[in-house]
Parts: C-alpha cells; sequence; structure tokens
C-alpha cells in the first residue's frame, strides 16, 4: 500500500470514528429530554 | 438518526478529500521554501484537536440539562481527546527531529501513546455520550487506533546510533554535546528580548544563526565534533555566558566602556564563528577530494579511466 493512499484511509477512519461520534454525542446531547429536577417541580 | 448519519458522512468525505488536497498542495509550497526553515509553524496533528470540538458542547450541553452520565461520559472523553492529541503531536514534532538528525535516540512513544489515548476517548464517548452498545463502542475505539495507526504510525524505535573512529559507540556522547550546544545558541537567543540596543542585537542573531549553522554541520557528520571540540566547549559557553552576563549588567549599570567592550566581543565571536564554520565546509571538501582520488586512482587501476 502507498505512503499516500494509507495515510488517506487512516484519515477516513479518524473522520468516520472520532468525528462522527463526536457529532453524535452533540446531537444525543441536544435532542435528549430536559433533565428530570425540572420535571419534578411542582406545578402551581 | 441513519439520515443524519448520512448527511454527516456526506459532509466529511468531500471534506477529508479537501483538507487532503490541501496538505499536497502546502507540502509542495513548503519545499519551495525549504531555505527559510521553521518559517511557518507545523500542522501536525491539528486535525485531531478540531474534530473532538463538538464533543466539548455536549458536554456543556449535558451540564445544562442535568445529565450526570452523559456529562461525565463526554468530560472526561473531551479530556482524553485533548491529551491524546497533544501527546500526538509532541511525538509527530519529536519524529521530525529524529528524521532530520542523523544520530538520535529513540523518541519516547508518544505517539502511540497518544493513539491509544484517542482510541479510549472514541470508545469512552461513544459508549457514556452516544449510548452505544459496549461492543459497538469498542469498534469505534479500534477502529479509531486504526485510523491513527495508517495516518500517523506509531513510533521508530531504534536509535540511529553513531561509531567513533575506534570503534566505540559514541552516540549518548554526540546527542549530548549536541543538545548542550542547542541550549546555548537557545540562551543567546533568549538574551536578545532583554537587550534593548537594536545594533547589539542583530550582531547576537547573527552569532546565533551562524553557531546554529555550525551545529547543523556537526549533525549532518558527527566525525567533525572532534574538529569542533573548541568550539562547541570554549567559544560556545563562552559567548553565552557573556551574552547573559550583559542581559543581566546592562540595565542596572549604564557604562559606555561596557557596550564598547561586549560590542568588541561580539566583533571577535563573529569572526571566530565564520572562521569555524569555513574550516568545517573545508574539512568536507577536503574528504570529497581525498574520495574522489582514491575513486580515481581505482579507476585507472581497473583501466576504466
Amino acid at each position: 500500500m502507498s505512503p499516500v493512499l494509507r495515510k488517506f484511509i487512516g484519515l477516513l477512519l479518524i473522520f468516520a470514528t472520532v468525528g462522527v461520534v463526536s457529532c453524535q454525542a452533540l446531537v444525543t446531547a441536544s435532542c435528549s429530554s430536559n433533565a428530570p429536577v425540572i420535571h419534578a417541580l411542582p406545578l402551581r | 438518526m441513519g439520515r443524519f448519519l448520512l448527511l454527516i458522512s456526506a459532509f466529511l468525505i468531500p471534506f477529508s478529500l479537501l483538507a487532503f488536497l490541501f496538505k499536497r498542495a502546502f507540502q509542495n509550497m513548503a519545499e519551495r521554501f525549504q531555505q527559510v526553515p521553521q518559517q511557518f509553524p507545523s500542522l501536525k496533528g491539528f486535525l485531531l484537536f478540531l474534530l473532538p470540538l463538538p464533543v466539548m458542547s455536549a458536554a456543556v450541553i449535558a451540564l445544562a440539562r442535568g445529565h450526570v452520565v452523559e456529562l461525565l461520559g463526554n468530560a472526561a472523553g473531551y479530556g482524553l481527546f485533548l491529551s491524546g492529541a497533544l501527546l500526538l503531536r509532541r511525538g509527530l514534532l519529536r519524529e521530525a527531529d529524529y528524521d532530520r538528525r542523523r544520530v538520535a535516540r529513540a523518541p519516547y512513544p508518544l505517539k502511540t501513546l497518544g493513539s491509544v489515548l484517542i482510541a479510549l476517548a472514541t470508545g469512552i464517548t461513544a459508549s457514556f455520550g452516544v449510548h452505544h452498545h459496549p461492543l459497538i463502542a469498542v469498534a469505534f475505539g479500534l477502529l479509531a487506533l486504526l485510523g491513527c495507526y495508517l495516518s500517523y504510525g506509531f513510533d521508530p524505535l531504534t536509535a540511529k546510533r553513531f561509531t567513533d573512529a575506534e570503534g566505540l559507540d559514541a552516540t549518548d556522547r554526540v546527542v549530548e554535546a549536541l543538545a548542550q550546544a542547542e541550549r546555548g545558541i537557545t540562551a543567546i537567543e533568549q538574551a536578545t528580548r532583554e537587550i534593548g540596543n537594536a545594533e547589539l542585537n542583530q550582531r547576537l542573531r547573527r552569532i546565533a544563526k551562524l553557531a546554529r549553522a555550525i551545529l547543523t554541520l556537526l549533525e549532518e557528520d558527527p566525525r567533525d565534533l572532534r574538529r569542533a571540540r573548541k568550539f562547541l566547549n570554549v567559544y560556545l559557553d563562552g559567548a553565552t555566558q557573556v551574552v547573559a552576563g550583559y542581559a543581566k549588567t546592562h540595565g542596572r549599570v549604564s557604562k559606555p566602556e561596557l557596550d564598547d567592550n561586549f560590542r568588541r566581543v561580539l566583533i571577535t565571536i563573529e569572526e571566530v564563528f565564520t572562521e569555524q564554520q569555513q574550516k568545517l565546509l573545508e574539512s568536507d571538501v577536503n574528504d570529497l577530494d581525498v574520495q574522489i582520488e582514491v575513486l580515481m586512482t581505482q579507476l585507472k587501476r581497473e583501466g576504466v579511466a
């Protein structure tokens, strides 16, 4: 395998793992429901 | 979620292609300007500082929403990403230094350690930040490790050794002598920041440049170390001490004679360094002359020339 191809595949793998997991973590944190503490507040 | 992943990959693939093409273009540009060393700070390993930035935002959002598991997972993941990227970058810079030198010790395995930390960070973020199945998280971590290995490689394990004329291993001696000389030159360069005289600073910068040129010659051919012993042990050490002393004293005492004496010393140092550089270059030319002569004699004996 040529070094250029090897580096390219490596970069793709880094994007596909680190990049995807980072974005997924952001989406999971943004789209999940609010904290239970707020739901537990007594309604007036 | 599937559509989102498709969107992400549709964005990432052209982006990685563009990044790759830009890197090649910059490398080609850099090759044209190789005569100006260290003109631009190296961008090696910066990608791994940028990619995990969303994890930091995720940790902040998890904190705001009161999700403890996500907060801890993302915070630990980002900390590990950052530490891994720092180690990897330092390892890459050390490796570049190792590649440049003819005699060098094997560097600490910082790149390998950084890659392992990045793999761990990917797994932890996938497991606690995204709530993937543990097996999927392990797969993410292993693929990240493979990506780091393919892209950056692991650390060189063998030292570049040098044996002197008596056949003894002189690697440590050479490395130590060069490192000490490098420290001396750095001290001279630092002193220029403390001295407020533009003319003297210019002289000091010229001296540091000359000393670096001599050091490069010594790195290229460590056999010259014996010839340059006086330069390393007497002139460079002396110059460093005098410059550091002047930088410390001139602010407190304003004597024109002191400045004149210092200027005279700098002129002498500059002359001595230039002479030393010429001597080393001449010895290289002499070595080449001898090699050419030996080859010519051999060719004549074989009846070729």
